[in-house]
């Protein structure tokens, strides 16, 4: 800019190129906050086109009533536009994350989503059109038309690309949406103080601003306590830990009196009553051996299960195959989790192998005393091949003669025909089984599978001192299954059929749903 | 964009440049998600190019000239020309059966032809052949060599074979997005009309019937391998009209029932309904009647390499006497022998082989450029090939999607393409990254001229034009690509035009040459598939040991 001249006509050039400027920079306020309604709803509701190609269509649809609108508007247009603008700033500015937080709490989301966006276009739909009556005077139309839609197209554009490559990985949408809306109030103040025409109103309006502005760069700075908020509420708890490895999202939450496990959302053990389900899993077929010294568990990367068998110093290694390095690595370094499996992860005696086990245990070549397979329920596909008779199949080859497999079943009662199903697939390698259940209060009736190659099991042997649920009583009782337990017909799970994949998914239908 | 542009009014005047604001800025962040969508794609270039070398080395056949002179001669009882499964099933037969020294001259850089594989770090991946349909009880010699590699793993009280439960297809197997949802299974359900379910209800049923059909002669109208279909003509005539004709005198009109029959015919033949004749068209429904003690009879075997799983058992069993990156591009024959005229595109020299018998397992239009001297008047102008591209698409992850998750074979409704296979779904080790192969015929025009389209284009066009049709399905997709490498097929797979199959050239092609050239290719059979391969093989060798 030439700053040298003091010609007149050219001293109104600053103003006018500080005006096209506020273009750019409404417009690139403008896009970001439809691309982060765009986004928010893909990353909230799922199926991403559908959700970008109406959050456009909405928004776009409300521009239009707003430039329609800006025809109803008369009088003083600059303070309108200034009212305007803080109204968008605001308005856009905390969209993202009123939109996380009133997510988990809005019975249709969707109504308060697209008002926002209505919202949202309407004002931003009123800008342009405003502005250009403002600039009317000052520049010849075939000028104003062509500079503002420069300006305009160049905003967009330079939004479209910092987007997805600069704000999301770098900002978040929240603070994304923030340090919009400061740009929008940025531009009214701008013309607040640059037109003389504005005097008037400029205190009245500058403490409103100001207040504005405080709570959004407030939002600023706490985005992240928001984020972890929002997380929160969909955990009940206080959410403590949270890290999405390679294969799932895993979230520890706490409250006064326990610590909860969550992986993609699903609660794995409550450290109030975890005790329960591990005593259960590891203790009846540990004490039915005498002097067992390689055992293997499968799945059990918290090392819960481990923290059990180091009881029995007969055990010369425990060999524990989990596919996710991310949930061992956190059983291993976190100090309130390593406190949880007494650092079973790092006992010498125990080790931690980070690979698929069915790929695993296809290509072992050992035999163990002892076999404990703790995976995550069938909920998926990939899930449900680790509970198929082929690999029951290689489970019964890696097992000694007289050892034991002890198999977590999923819940007898509230998925009796799952449980029944995985019990019959494990039979039809030639198991013999011995089916029993404990009560876990987090989790409800839970169910196991033992399995032998030959009848040999008795509750007769040792167990470790020290246990607070399984005693001699308890494993007796834990057989019996009452009536709304009982087996039922089903038919084998097998790598093509994946029947039990179905049978889970209906089975939990009703408690999900 | 263009007709946003259109609406705009160039007169002047306050109302009118209201409008023009509205139009503008209605069309601004529409062109600037355009904008960002193109930054989003220009975000990463794809790496990858084309593989396989066979066909530069195969177009040598058109202008021999440039060979050099042979320098060498080796010497063999019997030759096999092509080691696709016809030629390695030939070889494997010889060994079992005969004292005979052979020896087998491919001229890509490993055995396998259409059922060659590859492999990079996330997994195996087919390049052709994907899959296997569970065998008729009748195909003994298929069941045979199926339990040598414990593919069968027993039988049953009642005879029926047990198949290893790591290669029968998992489950899910097949899904099909339509209506922007992903359905089970291929045939469309999901929002589409009773009339139409009617039709296709209708249409499964006559199918099931000419599957249990059996000629006068008490065979079976439709068998695998096809020579040992009926004599029947009440059957056979049906290869002389077209699929498309024979739906339409049927009254089968549904869109959809169309649009599936398309999809099979393109899948397994490479044609059009138009191009593929009834009785082929019938034979993918009514020729496969597998029995298995643990699966159903619609069960497929299929592994990561697809059917170069299979090139690798015949590899296993004997890997001897191969003689790879060997191009034959001419025979000579007198009373006592055949020569081949052989060049090594490693070395870059040739040699001449010398046999007593030969066994062609190539492809007619390759045997006709190299019997030019020997046979000039060997006629195989009805044999054609439709064209195809495969890519093997690495992939670190999928857009969220909706309906059934990811299964083997993935199939879009109304795409020119016939899906994808996902590579890693026989490998049961859990991975986020995976390989998709993508299969896409190229089916609107003739043969020759489709195959002058794929010779022209180049990868990154054609690269572009996977990307499109991927995105259609799976939008965003593109981010979560690593890798893509293309392979073109110009002579994919015969296809089974109406008259091929019960012609008289098909008839005649089969017929040796002086006892001295014999054929076995799957073209032979008219249908491209690894069983009629298998069969052409073992007939071949058959017919030599007999001689
Ligand atoms: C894209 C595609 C997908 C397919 N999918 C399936 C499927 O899923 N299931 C199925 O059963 N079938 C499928 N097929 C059919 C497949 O063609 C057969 O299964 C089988 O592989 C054919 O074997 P072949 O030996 O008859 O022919 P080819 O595989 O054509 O073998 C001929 C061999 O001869 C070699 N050769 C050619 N000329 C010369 C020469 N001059 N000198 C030396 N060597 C030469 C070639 O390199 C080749 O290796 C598919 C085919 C294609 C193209």
């Amino acid at each position: 800019m030439d700053k040298s001249t003091t010609n007149d006509s050219i001293a109104a050039r600053p103003l006018q190129v500080l005006l096209l400027f506020s273009v750019f920079v409404i417009a690139t306020c403008g896009l970001i906050y439809e691309l982060i309604a765009g986004t928010l709803a893909s990353y909230l509701l799922g199926d991403s086109v559908t959700q970008f190609s109406t959050i456009i269509g909405a928004y776009l649809f409300s521009m239009g009533i707003g430039s329609w609108l800006s025809k109803f508007i008369d009088g003083d247009l600059l303070k309108w536009f200034i009212r305007i603008e803080v109204l968008v700033g605001i308005i856009g500015g905390i969209s993202s994350c009123l939109l996380f937080i009133l997510f988990e709490y809005a019975v249709s989301f969707r109504i308060i989503l697209y008002t926002l966006v209505g919202i949202t276009g309407i004002l931003v739909g009123l800008e342009i059109p405003l502005l250009m009556r403002i600039l009317q005077g000052r520049l010849q139309f075939k000028e104003l038309v062509s500079q503002v839609f420069t300006y305009d197209y160049i905003g967009a554009l330079l939004a479209s690309v910092i987007f997805p490559l600069v704000l999301v990985p770098y900002l978040g949408l929240i603070r994304t949406s923030i340090f919009f809306g400061l740009l929008n109030i940025g531009v009214a103040l701008f013309v607040l103080y640059r037109f003389p025409e504005t005097k008037r109103y400029r205190t009245t309006f500058t403490s409103g601003i100001v207040f504005f502005i405080m709570l959004l760069l407030g939002g600023f700075v706490f985005a992240n306590r928001i984020m972890t908020y929002t997380e929160t509420i969909a955990f009940q708890d206080k959410v403590i830990y949270s890290k999405s490895t390679q294969y799932q999202r895993i979230v520890l939450t706490r409250n006064n009196h326990e610590l909860r496990l969550f992986l993609n959302g699903n609660l794995q053990f409550s450290s109030s009553d975890e005790y329960r389900y591990h005593e259960a899993l590891i203790h009846p077929g540990m004490q039915a051996l005498h002097n067992a010294k390689d055992i293997l568990v499968l799945g059990g990367g918290d090392g819960l299960a481990a923290r059990e068998l180091l009881k029995y110093p007969s055990i010369r290694s425990v060999t524990l195959v989990d596919l996710d390095k991310g949930m061992t690595a956190l059983f291993k370094e976190n100090e309130i989790l390593t406190e949880l499996n007494k650092r079973s992860l790092l006992d010498p005696k125990v080790t931690v192998i980070n690979t698929d086990a069915f790929s695993w245990i296809r290509d072992n070549r050992k035999e163990y005393d002892a076999i404990f397979i703790d995976f995550p329920d069938p909920s998926n596909y990939s899930v449900g091949k680790l509970y198929t008779n082929s690999f029951y199949a290689e489970v019964y080859r890696s097992l000694k003669q007289d050892g034991f497999a002890v198999v977590q079943s999923t819940s007898p009662y509230m998925a009796r025909r799952s449980y029944w199903c995985i019990n019959h697939t494990i039979e039809s390698v030639g198991f013999l089984t011995i089916p029993y259940h404990a009560y876990v209060p987090s989790f409800g009736e839970w169910g196991y599978t033992l399995c032998s190659k030959n009848y040999t099991w008795k509750n007769t042997g040792q167990l470790p001192a020290g246990l607070r649920y399984m005693n001699k009583a308890t494993m007796e009782n834990m057989l019996y299954f009452s009536p709304d337990m009982a087996d039922v017909p089903t038919e084998i799970n097998k790598l093509n059929n994946q029947v039990l994949v179905h049978y889970f998914e209906e089975d939990w239908g009703p408690y999900t749903h | 964009m263009k007709k946003t542009g259109d609406h705009i009014h160039t007169n002047t005047g306050e109302t009118i440049d209201r409008k023009k604001f509205l139009w503008y800025l209605l069309g601004v962040p529409a062109m600037v998600s355009g904008l960002g969508g193109l930054s989003c794609n220009r975000q990463k270039r794809i790496t990858g190019k084309f593989v396989g070398n066979s066909s530069t080395i195969g177009h040598m056949l058109r202008d021999t000239s440039q060979i050099p002179a042979p320098s060498k001669e080796i010497k063999t009882q019997v030759l096999i020309v092509g080691g696709g499964i016809a030629g390695l099933s030939a070889k494997r037969w010889l060994r079992k059966n005969s004292k005979l020294d052979v020896l087998l001259i491919e001229m890509a850089e490993d055995v396998g032809g259409n059922s060659a594989y590859g492999e990079n770090n996330v997994s195996a991946y087919p390049w052709g052949a994907h899959y296997l349909p569970i065998p008729s009880l009748h195909n003994i010699e298929l069941i045979d060599f199926l339990h040598e590699h414990n593919i069968i793993i027993g039988f049953d009280t009642k005879g029926l074979p047990i198949y290893n439960e790591y290669y029968l297809c998992h489950d899910p197997e097949e899904r099909l997005n339509i209506n922007g949802h992903w359905q089970e299974g291929i045939i469309p359900q999901l929002g589409v009309p009773d009339e139409d379910k009617k039709q296709i209800k209708r249409f499964l049923t006559e199918m099931d019937v000419y599957r249990s059909a059996l000629g006068s002669d008490g065979k079976d109208a439709f068998a695998i391998p096809l020579d040992n279909s009926t004599c029947d003509e009440k059957y056979r005539a049906l290869d002389s009209t077209s699929f498309k004709q024979y739906l339409t005198e049927n009254g089968y009109t549904s869109t959809y029932l169309l649009w599936y029959l398309e999809y099979c015919c393109k899948d397994d033949y490479g044609c059009n309904i138009a191009g593929t004749s009834a009785w082929a068209g019938i034979h993918y429904f009514a020729g496969r009647k597998g029995k298995a003690a643990n699966a159903d009879p619609s069960a497929i075997l299929s592994w990561p390499e697809g059917n170069g799983f299979l090139v690798k058992q015949f590899k296993k069993e004997d890997n001897a006497g191969i003689m790879s990156s060997h191009l034959v591009y001419k025979l000579e024959k007198d009373e006592k022998q055949v020569t081949a005229y052989v060049y090594d595109a490693a070395k870059k020299e040739s040699i001449t082989i010398v046999a007593e018998k030969i066994i062609m397992a190539t492809p007619q239009y390759v045997n006709k450029k190299i019997l030019a001297d020997v046979a000039p008047d060997r006629s195989v102008d009805t044999f054609d090939y439709a064209p195809w591209i495969i890519a093997n698409i690495t992939i670190n992850g999928m857009p969220a999607q909706r309906g059934l998750a990811l299964c083997w074979d993935n199939v879009v409704y109304d795409a020119a393409s016939v899906g994808y296979v996902n590579a890693n779904h026989q490998n049961i080790t859990t991975n986020s990254k995976k390989v998709l192969t993508f299969y896409l015929p190229y089916t609107s025009d003739t043969p020759k001229t489709e195959r002058n389209k794929l010779y022209a284009a180049s990868y990154e066009q054609l690269q572009d034009k996977i990307l499109e049709e991927l995105n259609y399905a799976h939008p965003g997709i593109r981010q979560y690509i690593e890798h893509m490498d293309i392979r073109m097929w110009g002579h994919g797979m015969i296809a089974p035009v109406p008259g091929l199959i019960w012609g008289t050239q098909r008839h005649l092609a089969k017929n040796n040459i002086d006892n001295k050239i014999f054929f076995a290719h799957s073209d032979l059979s008219g249908i491209s598939i690894f069983e009629e391969a298998f069969y052409q093989g073992i007939k071949a060798a058959n017919e030599i040991m007999g001689t």
